[in-house]
């Protein structure tokens, strides 16, 4: 989506906006000393904003640290691209040290595929990507990458679980100034830095586990194109030659033995 | 002898009736980062990956000279995460993952990481199969790792 059509967008949507927003400030707020109003302010039209938008495509780079037995902290790497067109599809790279896998969404269907294996399995979805990502979470527990991206601003998030807010001032992430807040809750502190201006995107969150005695970290930085281009068979899962249909393991299921 | 015989045995059952247990003890160790703010705390806890080893290397040569090596090893299907990537996941379903290095029974149901050499990609009544030798896998997403699971030959 280019700028013109965002603004309008945001203009068209201004009612909308402003209620979600006072819901979400009424939910985010605390009365605490620690939470400072603004960043509060900040978090949620971010998050107001990252609702309403209609289609984007998203690349993010990643690190994750996974603490050893010995309590060494080894970091993992990887990229994600999102295509996005709300509310209901969704087409997704990842790929790390360990593993390539693409989901696709429309609205119907989920799919994984393993570039590598050449395996792939297809299960009913819900019809939201929202719901979507509750239901990878609970059934067959996938968490989708960036699910944040979702989370933020929607009815259930854990906004006011916020703790303390602290606005850390101007920092400049790749070439996009931004600003620096930092949140703590329970189990996480966590750091968003957001686009300055009217476009008050997310370019960089970093989430540190706080019940862990290595307090390992999680990174992400984002790059924005609200412009994407697609079409609706960017959206529907054609098999590769040679691909192989396998099963998606449920939770809880009983395993083997087909 | 019964000692040689049973020992890679014993390991292949610990493996098969303890693997839940281990992947609840693993769960609970929690080790990884979380990669979002919005979930609910320990629901998220309990998904991340860790790495949790327990190698068990039994060596038994009996006096038939019939060399038996049974490897156990309990690792989490998909150590990743999106951290790891992906996803990180797998750690919910995730029984205990034997690496069968040779050839005692393979038990239905054990799951692996890794299939033998020689394998061979099966159709049948529309589901994929890998059969190595006389043992078949099916293999399956477990979260967005993949796992083979040994299962009855199909026909």
């Amino acid at each position: 989506m280019d700028p013109k059509k965002c603004r309008r967008y945001l203009t068209r949507t201004v009612l909308v906006l402003a209620i979600a927003s006072l819901g979400a400030s009424a939910e985010a707020q605390q009365s605490s000393a620690a939470v400072n109003p603004a960043a509060i302010k900040a978090l949620n039209d971010m998050a107001s904003y990252l609702r309403n938008l209609k289609a984007f495509q998203v690349e993010s780079a990643t690190t994750t640290d996974e603490v050893q037995d010995n309590g060494q902290l080894i970091q993992y790497t990887a990229k994600i691209n999102f295509v996005v067109q709300m509310p209901n599809k969704l087409l997704a790279t990842a790929s790390s040290d360990r593993n390539e896998r693409t989901f696709i969404y429309d609205g119907k269907t989920f799919t994984m595929f393993a570039q590598r294996a050449g395996y792939y399995a297809t299960v009913p979805a819900p019809p939201t990507l929202r719901e979507l990502d509750d239901a990878l979470s609970e059934k067959y527990d996938i968490e989708l990458p960036l699910a944040d991206l979702f989370r933020f601003g929607s009815p259930d998030w854990k906004g006011a679980d916020i703790k303390e807010a602290t606005d850390i001032g101007p920092s400049e992430v790749s070439g996009i100034t931004c600003e620096h807040y930092a949140f703590r809750q329970d189990d996480v502190d966590w750091q968003v830095w957001i686009q300055k201006g009217e476009y008050p995107l997310p370019r960089k969150l970093v989430i540190t586990t706080t019940t862990e005695a290595a307090r390992p970290q999680h990174t992400a930085t984002y790059t924005w194109n609200l412009a994407p281009s697609y079409n609706e068979q960017s959206f529907t899962f054609v098999p590769p030659a040679g691909a192989r249909k396998i099963v998606l393991a449920a939770v809880g299921e009983p395993q083997g033995g087909k | 002898m019964a000692r040689a015989f049973c020992a890679p045995v014993a390991v292949a059952l610990a493996a098969l009736l303890c693997g839940p247990v281990t992947a609840e003890a693993q769960r609970r160790g929690g080790g990884g980062a979380r990669t979002s703010v919005n979930r609910s705390g320990s629901a998220d806890i309990n998904r991340n990956a860790n790495i949790n080893r327990n190698t068990n290397i039994n060596r038994n040569t009996n006096v038939n000279r019939n060399y038996n090596v049974n490897r156990s090893v309990d690792v989490d299907v998909d150590r990743g995460g999106w951290g790891g990537c992906c996803y990180h996941s797998g750690v919910g379903v995730a029984a205990a993952v034997a690496t069968t290095a040779a050839v005692t029974a393979a038990v239905v149901g054990t799951r692996v990481q890794t299939l033998p050499s020689s394998c061979t990609t099966v159709m049948a009544g529309g589901v994929t199969y890998q059969q190595c030798g006389s043992v078949w896998y099916q293999p399956q997403f477990v979260g967005t790792g993949t796992t083979y699971v040994v299962v009855n030959a199909p026909y």
